[in-house]
């Protein structure tokens, strides 16, 4: 068993920038990661927009809108929440982020002065692009003398007898081993959850592993029913699955693609007659995800996107007016000329919401700490800032500075409290971990995982009901009963073995599900983006936080009221 | 009928195996032809229905974070955003890079790495 002061697990911009400054503050650190350093991960996909108001990029001495107050930013965020964010962890991003931006600016990252930011009442914010922001900061993490682990599975938070988190365990898909390293404190910084869902934009590896290990450890977390969807993202074909092309050559560049339903009914017109398509991306995504609902949707479960109606010079030009695709249509790392040939010859696309971003997540106080002692959490694997909707750039600004406060808070506990406490529950979670690779016969775990996205698309898309989350926790208890338990590696190859690595991402994801349909069950009704169709309408009753724990081995929900510490949403 | 060759971490060079797949269909994936799936899709079919042992890596799934990368009929290329054709040849990018299957060793951190 190694020993460290901090170890991080993910290697994201939260992650990455814990450990930097956990190690800027003396202590030694280890970063973990599923995948590779500075790669995997969400970071690297990221749009690139990073919250900041004007009011301190001027401080920064850079060009802002002075006009544009850090309580305007707040007030903002609070807004689009619908007031369910923890106020103090609004506070802390709004008033942190500066210098962050500064750290980043001075390492060299390119930085770009955004005029535009959908959402905001301010063209507040700054650009800088996912592989950028990943280069820099894994580069200065190395040099920094932070250690690196990739490829590293994490499993389970190591405790002590008095239940003090003391290191981390898991598979070392390159070894084959389960190994366990000790620590002073833990930081999770492992993303989101959104690889739950079937059809999403987010990469292959966010399963909730942090909000599985903290909810286990005994954290609680905090409005996990709330989960962000891009509208208009492709269904098909499989290559390009999830990819939101189609939302980019439409409403997010301005440009008015319709969206119809079976029936070639323009359906936004009975949300938002007035700005159509063009409204607000939860509304778009609600609204695509009803029409498929009620069995107005297209073949493959999703709606129509068409251009058929305007000119093919709009497509023709659209090259002009953007920023990320070439006039040979390159986009990221695709050529999509044969589905531009496809819009240009008069067809329809078919588009659906893809899971986009986990708002709910593991519950933190703007110190980053957790319930449990020596655990610390950030970024998309924490929850409660965005309350019920998330601005856009708003992940940017979060994953930045909770990871910064997350990565000090860590350092700090471990200066002040150093321990060589034995784990007392290391050798269950290594059964745990070593029980597929020992079971020849029993579930495929790849057809559980697809077993567990579908149930998360059918019972906690944009639009939900309570007999469709109730029929999604019945059949989740179905899955946790036949496969979980059963998860077999098939093969006794322990390096690289991606049916182990299957399975233990079912464990996690199985739990996280049940933590979301939990919620969205308890929240019988519609706010932000956990929209009802059974509830429509939004209730008088005392705005309060969803939370989950794991109380003797079972999951349980209760609301806890939200504290307006700082502004109220009556004034 | 699409045929795929595969030659794997610690293969010779002439150790090439070739795999049927089944239509896309039959495969249950959102394609009507081979050509609109990727390369990493075919992979993790193979490793999903016919070979377990198959080791190979995918996070972004657009091009962006090249943990995928392969040599596809002898060019790199990210699988991920390379669509299947029939008779394609999918191999480690470099030999001594090869850690197993299709996984070749691309860290930014090798400096900063645990033992």
């Amino acid at each position: 068993m190694q020993a460290f002061d901090v170890i991080v697990v993910g290697s994201g911009a939260a992650g990455l920038t814990a450990a930097w400054h956990a190690r800027n503050r003396g202590a030694s650190v280890l970063v973990v990661n599923k995948g590779m350093a500075g790669r995997t991960g969400a970071t690297i996909t990221t749009g690139g927009g990073v919250s900041i108001a004007g009011q301190t990029l001027q401080a920064l001495g850079l060009p802002g809108d002075a006009s544009d107050r850090e309580d305007d930013f707040l007030l903002d965020t609070l807004k689009a929440g619908q007031f369910l964010g923890d106020q103090s962890l609004v506070q802390s991003m709004v008033t942190g982020i500066g210098a962050e931006i500064a750290r980043l600016s001075a390492l060299k990252t390119p930085i770009k002065i955004m005029t535009r930011a959908p959402g905001h009442t301010s063209g507040r914010g700054v650009h800088i692009a996912g592989p950028d922001i990943q280069r820099v900061q894994v580069q200065a993490a190395a040099d920094s003398g932070v250690r690196f682990l990739e490829h590293f599975q994490s499993t389970g938070l190591l405790q002590d007898r008095d239940g003090r988190v003391v290191g981390v365990a898991g598979l070392d898909r390159a070894t084959g081993e389960v190994r366990c390293f000790t620590a002073n404190a833990v930081v999770l910084a492992s993303g989101g959850a959104t690889s739950n869902w079937s059809l999403r934009t987010a990469p292959e590896e966010l399963t909730g592993d942090g909000a599985a290990m903290a909810l286990a450890a005994g954290a609680e977390l905090i409005e996990m029913e709330m989960l962000q969807f891009l509208p208009c993202c492709l269904v098909a074909p499989e290559m390009w699955r999830g990819l939101q092309f189609p939302w980019i050559l439409g409403p997010q560049s301005g440009i008015r693609a319709w969206l119809l339903n079976k029936y070639g009914e323009r359906f936004m017109a009975r949300w938002d007659p007035e700005r159509m398509e063009l409204s607000t991306r939860d509304m778009v995504a609600f609204a695509s995800a009803n029409e498929v609902a009620e069995g107005r949707g297209s073949p493959n479960g999703g709606v129509y996107l068409s251009w058929a109606h305007l000119p093919r010079d709009i497509i023709d030009n659209f090259f002009r007016i953007s920023q990320t695709v070439s006039a040979d249509w390159r986009w990221e790392g695709f050529d999509m000329t044969p589905l531009v040939e496809r819009i240009r010859a008069g067809h329809a696309i078919e588009v659906a919401p893809a899971a986009h971003f986990s708002i709910g997540g593991v519950r933190i106080n703007d110190l980053g700490e957790t319930a449990v002692p020596g655990l610390f959490a950030g970024g998309e694997t924490a929850g409660g800032l965005h309350g019920g909707n998330r601005l856009s750039g708003n992940a940017g600004a979060q994953v930045l500075v909770q990871g910064k406060t997350a990565g000090i808070a860590a350092a700090q506990f471990a200066q002040k409290h150093p321990t060589r406490a034995r784990p007392a529950n290391e050798d269950e979670i290594i059964d745990r971990t070593l029980a597929p690779l020992g079971r020849r016969d029993g579930a495929v775990p790849a057809e559980t995982r697809s077993r567990l996205t579908r149930l998360a698309e059918r019972a906690l898309s944009p639009v939900r009901d309570g007999a469709t989350i109730r029929a999604g926790l019945d059949e989740l208890a179905a899955i946790v009963t036949t496969d979980i338990p059963n998860l077999s590696a098939r093969q006794s190859e322990r390096r690289w073995n991606r049916d182990w690595t299957d399975a233990l991402e079912c464990q996690a994801a199985a739990i996280v599900l049940e933590s979301a349909l939990l919620s969205a069950d308890a929240r019988a009704v519609s706010i932000g983006a956990h929209r009802r169709r059974d509830a429509p309408k939004t209730s008088d009753e005392p705005l309060a936080h969803g939370l989950v724990r794991n109380v003797s081995g079972r999951l349980t929900h209760r609301f806890d009221p939200v504290a307006f510490s700082l502004v109220s949403p009556a004034a | 009928m699409t045929r795929i060759h595969l030659r794997r971490a610690g293969g010779a060079k002439d150790d090439w195996e070739t795999i049927d797949l089944p239509s896309p269909a039959e495969a249950g994936l959102a394609a009507t032809s081979w050509d609109e799936v990727s390369a990493s899709t075919a992979l993790a079919w193979i490793q999903r229905n016919t070979d377990p042992a198959l080791a190979f890596l995918l996070s972004c799934r657009r091009g962006l974070c090249d943990i995928c990368a392969v040599r596809i009929d002898g060019k790199v290329v990210t699988a991920c955003t390379t669509p299947v054709r029939d008779g394609m040849r999918i191999e480690p990018t470099k030999d001594k890079l090869a850690l197993a299957g299709t996984i070749i060793d691309i860290s930014l951190v090798r400096r900063a790495r645990l033992s």
